[in-house]
């Protein structure tokens, strides 16, 4: 059996934090709370996603040195999720800034943060 | 052509110039968005207009140097600019909806709209999945920030709701994205569809999560409480850019991406479509906020969208056909019906009668209404037929099944909210304020699905067929709605007059009875109308829709003809019905068991058509497969119309409440329609079996119990409407007997049959209903002694009662006649003997009615009633004259039919020698019985004027009454409960068993829609359980859990 | 002489003779009646002296044209019924106009007069009348339910539904009757005769024994003097289609009398016996027994 590298350890890691986030969004009942392990579990899919990219071996994608010139794909990590996972940080923090927008607005609106209390659509 | 990328820069462009706008300058950053929207829709239509007249091949948009995988690229294809052009006219149009409100918030809700537009350009046109997933997010984002411009509790807790189910689902894209990227090396879309996924280990979880994560963009049940609730919570205005543009854009993203799953797995995303689809529906049927009905009807739709593309491998080339008309009649449906509440802004649907303060509004709601149901003439009408058409031509009796259920409960609770619209009384305190820029987005979105209708029937291989002459003709009179009664009854008349005359040599034998008592029963009718002073509005547009619909079933060739000119009769019908003053309820169960029977008729059609190249009439000559299971299905769904026992519910009300003209249209014409269905279906599939048991034997039951059950409801009645409908019931049974007798005689019987009660019927509901318009009641013991204040209606009323008895010389007897014949011939006597008693039974209602209304004691008030006016009466004496002509010479009338008869049934069975006619077992001459009989009485009359010539007319009260003398008419006129023994002894036969087995099942019905409704409690954390249920629950179906 | 003109003539001579017989009966069966009880009772011409007294009054009142011309409806179906009847089996004199129809005519014919004078009775506006129509109504619905069975079951047994050849069928001897060969159609023919009759027990449509209730209340003189002429026609032509149906018709007049009478007083044993019902009842009645009877009938002439 191979040894087990970064990439599984922080594949495993990301994935623990995901389900944290994920534990937090459906057990948590403060709206804050909720909204923090949303950040959570993003951070989590940020680590599977640089996880997934990483190849063993390999060096980083900057093109900088000559070795690298030559036969580059074999030599490099896949640069791809890196680009990725700036995105996704991106998108991430203009979701948490809304979700935060709307928390405000809701405390404005009932003074509580509590998420049984905002039941007034339902059936 | 523009090219595409500009929808994006520009739309970018302006989002980021506007930004650098002021407060002060927010009108110009409006202007400008408005403007980069138009640009925008010009651009996907004039692609759209490229690929449409076939010059233009789809075009790949490089957004570097690369080329992919190692880029995005965009695709600008058919589809594409179809999906684009919707989403940019939606933006442009909602938009302009909801300028004022953008332009309270400021130049930064135009951006946010200019970024949602495009954001969903990009998504449909992307062929990267990662860009596919940044542009979802953005148009979200955006969505998000449109949703809290309405800042009230509701619109922000929903938008929140909104947020963290949008949040998971992203967060579960994303990760599919990068592991299919993971096993597959690229980002891009055709990358991945070349290669073959299922193959690579652990890939199908990553196929699993992006589907996933797509389909609960589309709202799936139970998942999709969030939906809900945003669609409710949000600005009217608002929920029509999520439903129209939002979805339709989600919608194209499963088109392009289901390819990638496995063809079980997208089995299983149908199947969840499926019961999305019913599920919504019927949970639509509890609600009473508009909004949050048309949320529940607008995730049905989509769920219904995502069945059919999950389907596509069955349904095959035509999906991409269907799933377009169906979205598109949607997407204006529902923009539009969301803008007509955001304009009247009511919480209950019980207050939409507001709309009748707009003509206009109303108009356009009832053109929602039924495009998003889909009745002719709009494209989802075309889309529904086509998937219905290829399931069941394809075995799929099971999907079939839940697609027309849902379909059905979606019908109820529109045409219940349409109904309320129509009908229930104006709330004094709700007064909609119209502004103009919300009102001409409504009427846009109307016109342009009437045109999109249009242009679908044309794109149909079927429906360029059919013949749309009729409808403009009853649609042109929409136009001229500001003329008086007078000039449109007579261009009415006129039409339908010349449309015979040109064409009645067209048809053939049995199709020119049924098309004489169609047209010139219509124009009968019509003249009656001349009675009405005034506008009379809404009325000669649909009483002539529904005479194009009846001319339609018979002119048509194929069966898509055929069907839609049935529905196009419904909905003419359900118009004269619902104008009647209680009508609302009994035009709602018309309408239900109309688009019942109609589902049925289309899935009967369906399952004919298996194994068949063309989908002409002719394929019912040769049913080979499941030929009992068609016939089943369309003789049910024709005996809706001809309110056969256990269908016959919505009948009597809808008769008996509708005006004075229109009852006999619906009575003794339209129910003929179902007669002239039944005809057709025997005549091309003949006798079929279940089993052993001979189906028309099963029919002749039916028949015979319908006439029983009718007749006797009849004789009960109080209100002398209601006795003629329920009299209409039994007539109807005896011709459903007639027909599934299957033989010369027997149809002879039934046609016959058919011609005398349109007669009889037009005669008696005309007469009867020029009674109710004098004396503005129809309860029959109000009445009383009429025959000395409206001699010519009574006569009306005694040839009418005497045809209908059957009593021989006039012309009912041959009917009756006949009947035995064809009866001892079947040998199905005891069928016979219940219809013999039916018979019986008719003498009683035959009796009471014109002893109510005309014999007995004069109320008071009624002393200076006048005759019932002109126009009502001169049709009557038409049919009168005619009736007595028949009845003098029946062999005129039988005989020709009889003819017509024997390239079908070639067994001529009777004879005729002049007026004499001679079957095996009997012979009658019509013609000396009206001698003799007349000469008779002429004798006795004779004698008796002889003896008795100098009697004295008496007065009313002038009667021996046991030495007192009576207290007044009201109690001295025998009418109440006339049968009051007969009820005792066999009233129990006549407790509403059937209306109230109906009744249950809405209960019913109900009650599990409030069950599955509280699974939607309102708390945002309840809804994300159930998406992560909903994907741990599908996880472990498809990777085999279960 | 003109073919017509003759079974006209015959036609008429028909009619004397059962106008006749019709209004001798009326006055013997009372007489019997009257005798078994120990009593004069009335002259057996007593009919003949009613319609002459109507006739005469000097009283005439009427209350509307349908209340004229409700008796000649009355009395017409009485006499077309008779009319469309052979009488006399064999003899080409009394065949009447039956050449015209079938049974069926006969049997929908019946309803005519009825509903002509239920017309008539309702118009003068006497609550009496129109209960009395009603409860005929109702009654005529019920036993018209198993008669109508028992004449399916022997029209399927003959195979026609031609009066003359069911006569016909049924002659050369008592045994072959209908009533002998088809005894169940006959049983439900005879329950529902009772109720066509319109004596005890299912005389309370014209109640005679009360003060007038019933269709004829209101009429008098000349009018009642029409309707008295059809109570005297109109039963005796129901006799003639039962004979015809059940006793395989009458080869001349005596049988005929001999046997019509015998039939009628089936009827009026019946109505000795048994009291009244009240209309309720007899529908029920009706609907039940007698119905099974004729349901039987029809299965076993079509299975057996």
């Amino acid at each position: 059996m191979e040894k087990i590298g970064i990439e599984q350890i922080s594949l495993a890691f990301g994935f623990i934090i995901l389900m944290l986030g994920l534990w937090g969004i459906l057990s948590r009942k403060n709206i804050i709370k909720i909204v923090l392990s949303f950040t959570l579990f993003d951070t989590g899919l940020n680590i599977i996603i640089v996880a997934i990219g990483y190849l063993k071996n390999k060096t980083a994608p900057i093109l900088d040195s000559a070795e690298l010139q030559t036969d580059t794909a074999s030599k490099i990590v896949d640069p791809l999720p890196q680009a990725l996972v700036l995105t996704s940080i991106v998108i991430g923090l203009g979701v948490t800034s809304l979700l935060l927008v709307y928390a405000l607005k809701l405390y404005k609106e009932k003074k509580s943060l509590f998420i049984n209390d905002y039941k007034d659509l339902k059936w | 052509m523009v090219n595409p990328i500009y929808i994006v820069a520009v739309l970018l462009g302006v989002a980021f110039t506007s930004g650098f706008f002021s407060k002060k300058g927010k009108n110009i950053a409006g202007y400008l968005s408005m403007l980069a929207l138009g640009f925008v829709s010009f651009v996907s239509l004039q692609w759209l207009h490229g690929f449409l007249s076939e010059q233009q091949a789809a075009a790949q948009i490089f957004t570097t140097a690369f080329k992919p995988p190692f880029s995005i690229n965009l695709l600008m294809g058919k589809e594409e600019a179809v999906f684009t052009s919707l989403i940019n006219i939606m933006g442009l149009i909602g938009g302009l909806y909801l300028f004022r409100k953008l332009k309270e918030t400021g130049s930064n809700a135009f951006i946010a709209l200019l970024l949602l537009i495009m954001g969903l350009n990009v998504i449909v046109m992307t062929r990267d999945l990662f860009n596919l997933f940044v542009f979802m997010e953005i148009s979200s984002i955006a969505i998000a920030g449109l949703i809290i411009l309405s800042q009230n509790v509701k619109s922000i807790s929903s938008g929140f709701k909104y947020m963290l189910a949008g949040g998971l689902i992203s967060g579960m894209l994303l990760l599919g994205t990068v592991f299919l990227y993971y096993f597959t090396g690229t980002l891009n879309i055709d990358g991945m569809l070349q290669q073959n996924l299922n193959l690579v280990k652990g890939s199908s979880v990553a196929v699993f999560l992006v589907i996933t994560a797509i389909v609960l963009e589309l709202k799936p049940f139970p998942a999709n409480g969030w939906g809900v609730d945003v669609y409710e919570g949000a600005d009217a205005g608002i929920s029509a850019l999520i439903s129209s543009a939002y979805a339709t854009a989600s919608v194209y993203v499963f088109m392009k991406l289901i390819p990638v799953a496995s063809e079980q797995f997208q089995f299983l995303i149908a199947a969840i479509g499926i019961i999305t689809f019913v599920a919504s529906n019927l949970m639509g049927l509890r609600q009473s906020n508009p909004n949050r009905l048309l949320g529940y009807s607008s995730i049905s739709q989509i769920g219904l969208l995502m069945a059919i593309i999950g389907l596509s491998s069955v349904i095959g080339e035509s999906t991409n056909f269907i799933v377009i008309s169906i979205l598109v009649s949607h997407y204006f449906a529902k923009a539009g019906l969301f803008w007509i509440s955001g304009i009247i802004k009511t919480n209950s649907i019980r207050d939409w009668s507001v709309l009748r303060h707009s003509k206009i509004l109303l108009v356009s709601f009832g053109i929602f209404i039924f495009a998003l149901v889909g009745l002719p003439p709009f494209p989802s009408f075309f889309g529904k037929w086509e998937l219905i058409m290829n399931l069941s031509g394809s075995h799929n009796f099971i999907w079939v099944t839940a697609i027309l259920v849902g379909s059905f409960l979606e019908a109820a609770y529109m045409f219940r909210w349409l109904g309320y619209a129509i009908k229930l009384e104006l709330p004094s305190e709700i007064k909609p304020v119209i502004k103009l820029n919300k009102i001409i987005p409504v009427i846009l979105f109307a016109a342009s699905v009437i045109t999109a209708g249009y242009f679908t029937g044309m794109n149909h291989e079927y429906g360029k067929l059919i013949n749309y002459i009729p409808l403009a003709f009853a649609l042109a009179f929409v136009l001229i709605e500001f003329l008086p009664v007078f000039i449109k009854n007579t261009l009415a008349i006129a039409g339908l007059a010349l449309y015979f005359y040109l064409n009645y040599q067209s048809y053939t034998d049995i199709s020119r009875i049924f098309a004489a008592i169609f047209l010139l029963g219509g124009i009968l009718t019509l003249l009656a109308g001349y009675a009405y002073k005034g506008k009379r509005l809404g009325f000669f547009p649909f009483a002539l829709m529904m005479f194009a619909g009846l001319i339609g079933l018979i002119e048509a060739k194929s069966t898509l003809e055929f069907f839609y000119a049935w529905e196009l009769m419904t909905i003419g019908s359900y118009f004269l019905i619902i104008r009647g003053k209680k009508s609302i309820t009994h035009a709602l169960s018309y309408m239900l068991f109309s688009i019942g029977g109609a589902y049925l008729i289309m899935a009967g059609l369906g399952i004919a058509s298996i194994g068949k190249a063309d989908l002409t009439l002719s394929i019912l000559h040769q049913v080979t497969e499941y030929a009992p299971l068609v016939f089943i299905l369309l003789a049910v769904g024709f005996m809706t119309k001809t309110a056969s026992i256990g269908l016959h519910i919505w009948l009597p009300g809808a008769h008996a409440e509708a005006e004075a003209d229109v009852s006999p249209m619906v009575s003794a014409i339209l129910l003929k329609a179902g007669v002239f269905g039944l005809l057709i279906l025997l005549m091309a599939m003949g006798e079929q079996f279940i089993g052993k048991v001979s189906i028309p034997y099963l029919l002749s039951w039916v028949g015979a119990l319908t006439a029983l059950m009718g007749n006797m409801m009849a004789a009960f009645q109080e209100d002398a409407k209601k006795l003629l409908a329920y009299s209409s019931i039994g007539a109807l049974g005896y011709a459903v007997f007639g027909l599934s007798l299957m033989s010369h005689l027997g149809w002879l019987t039934a046609i016959s049959f058919s011609i005398t009660h349109f007669m009889l019927k037009a005669l008696l509901f005309l007469a009867i209903g020029g009674v109710v318009w004098r004396l503005k009641t129809k309860d029959m013991y109000k009445m009383g002694g009429l025959i000395k204040r409206m001699p010519f209606s009574f006569f009306s009323v005694l040839i009418g009662i005497i045809v209908l008895a059957g009593v021989p010389p006039l012309t009912g007897f041959s009917g009756k006649w006949l009947f035995y014949q064809a009866v001892m011939e079947k040998q199905w006597f005891l069928q016979g003997a219940v219809l013999f008693f039916s018979g019986i039974i008719a003498f009683l209602y035959c009796f009471r009615l014109i002893h109510a209304i005309f014999l007995g004691q004069l109320k008071d008030e009624h002393r200076n009633v006048k005759e019932a006016p002109f126009w009502i009466l001169v049709p009557q004496y038409i049919l009168l004259a005619v009736l007595l002509g028949f009845s003098f010479l029946p062999g005129s009338m039988l005989k020709p039919i009889g003819n017509m008869l024997l390239p079908f049934l070639p067994d001529g069975a009777i004879h005729w020698n002049g007026q004499l006619a001679t079957t095996v077992y009997g012979y009658w001459n019509g013609k000396t019985v009206m001698i003799i009989i007349v000469g008779i009485f002429s004798v006795v009359f004779g004698w008796l004027w002889f003896m008795n010539r100098k009697a004295r007319k008496i007065k009313q009260f002038n009667i021996v009454y046991a030495a007192e003398r009576p207290f007044r008419p009201e109690t001295t006129h025998f009418a109440y409960n006339f049968f009051a023994p007969y009820k005792k002894a066999i009233g129990f036969l006549v407790a509403p068993g059937i209306t109230n087995f109906w009744n249950r099942i809405d209960e019913g019905a109900h009650a599990v829609s409030d069950k599955f409704t509280k699974l939607y409690n309102g708390n945002g954390q309840t809804y994300l359980i159930h998406i992560v249920a909903f994907i741990v629950v599908i996880y472990l179906i498809s990777f085999g859990g279960f | 002489m003109d073919p017509i003109l003759v079974k006209i003539l015959y036609a008429l001579l028909t009619l004397f003779i059962v106008l006749n017989y019709g209004l001798l009966i009326q006055g013997i069966v009372p007489k019997i009646g009257a005798r078994v009880g120990r009593r004069h009772g009335i002259p057996f011409y007593q009919a003949y002296l009613d319609i002459i007294k109507n006739y005469s009054k000097r009283t005439r009142v009427t209350h509307g044209i349908m209340f004229y011309i409700g008796p000649v409806f009355r009395l017409t179906g009485g006499i077309g019924l008779l009319m469309f009847m052979p009488v006399i089996f064999g003899s080409n004199m009394f065949q009447n106009f039956s050449f015209t129809g079938d049974l069926l005519l006969v049997l929908y014919f019946q309803f005519f007069g009825v509903l002509g004078m239920a017309l008539g009775a309702a118009e003068s506006g006497h609550p009496h009348s129109a209960i009395g129509v009603s409860r005929g109504l109702s009654q005529t619905t019920a036993f018209e339910f198993p008669l109508t069975l028992g004449v399916l079951s022997l029209a399927v047994q003959y195979q026609t539904l031609n009066i003359s050849d069911i006569v016909a069928a049924q002659q050369g001897g008592f045994m072959h009757w209908s009533i002998m060969t088809n005894p169940l159609a006959a049983a439900a023919m005879l329950i529902a005769f009772l109720g066509a009759m319109g004596r005890a027990p299912f005389d309370v449509v014209l109640a005679p024994q009360e003060i007038p209730i019933g269709p004829p209340t209101e009429y008098q003189s000349g009018l009642l003097g029409v309707l008295q002429l059809n109570r005297a026609i109109f039963p005796i032509a129901k006799l003639i289609l039962f004979m015809n149906l059940l006793f395989g018709g009458a080869t001349s007049w005596p049988e005929l009398f001999l046997k019509t009478f015998l039939i009628y007083m089936w009827s009026v044993f019946v109505g000795v016996v048994f009291p009244r019902f009240r209309v309720d009842h007899s529908v029920r009645w009706f609907l039940g027994v007698p119905l099974l009877i004729g349901i039987l009938a029809i299965i076993v002439t079509k299975f057996f």
